[in-house]
């Protein structure tokens, strides 16, 4: 399974802050980006960041590993 | 003694935050910080509380890369960042940025690019609660 998690505004118009993708051999994170950004079009609209196991990843056609954890994120406002 | 490099909900307390700073090393000539306050207006609003979101883990690891970034970078003896999560309070303190260095302008140069990094870098959003209701706030340059 791909742990998938959602932050702050993000995770607002996901309504939730986590869920699961089913892993599938030679999956890339393109594939993430357009299964759930069709469920969730507003939410990843506002997507600016995306990390793959806690590192900013900017190559959608990273092929993912199972349990590998995506995070989709707004752009940052901390400070 | 406590972390450098830290992500709570409680209160922190600047002069703690600069006695261990001084205490790294005799040779800081120079000590630069910076305090994030909660305002309690913005965008011509009244706020009531302001609460924060982060990606913990990630958040921690790109502090600490921060840290060690602006020790090499500007020479640094040692620098300390704190942010709070949770909710605050218009007042209460955020965030703390200490930079020390044998002489002043490295440690102010490296004080700012901290911050300003911080805002950039680290996984951490902000969103104001106002008796209008609730937004996330829009990063500012």
């Amino acid at each position: 399974m791909i742990k998938v998690l959602f932050f702050g505004p993000v995770a607002d118009r996901v309504q939730m802050r986590e869920t699961q993708v089913e892993f599938t051999p030679g999956m890339t994170l393109h594939e993430v980006i357009v299964h759930l950004g069709a469920q969730h079009p507003s939410a990843f609209g506002i997507v600016s960041f995306i990390a793959v196991n806690q590192t900013q990843v900017h190559d959608k056609q990273l092929v993912l590993h199972d349990n590998d954890e995506i995070a989709f994120m707004a752009k940052f406002s901390g400070g | 003694m406590s972390d450098p490099v830290r992500l709570q909900e409680a209160d922190f307390s600047q002069d703690e935050e600069i006695r261990a700073l001084q205490a790294s090393s005799k040779r800081m000539g120079g000590i630069a910080t910076f305090l994030g306050c909660a305002r309690d207006f913005s965008e011509g609003r009244e706020v009531s509380e302001i609460s924060f979101d982060a990606y913990g883990i990630m958040a921690l690891s790109e502090m600490n890369t921060l840290r060690s970034e602006a020790i090499e970078k500007f020479g640094l003896l040692d620098a300390r960042i704190v942010h709070r999560i949770g909710t605050v309070k218009g007042g209460d303190n955020i965030v703390f940025i200490a930079a020390g260095a044998e002489h002043r302008a490295p440690a102010l140069e490296a004080c700012r690019w901290m911050i300003d990094e911080l805002k950039q870098r680290v996984p951490i959003w902000k969103k104001e609660i106002t008796p209008q209701g609730d937004s996330w706030v829009t990063p500012h340059p």
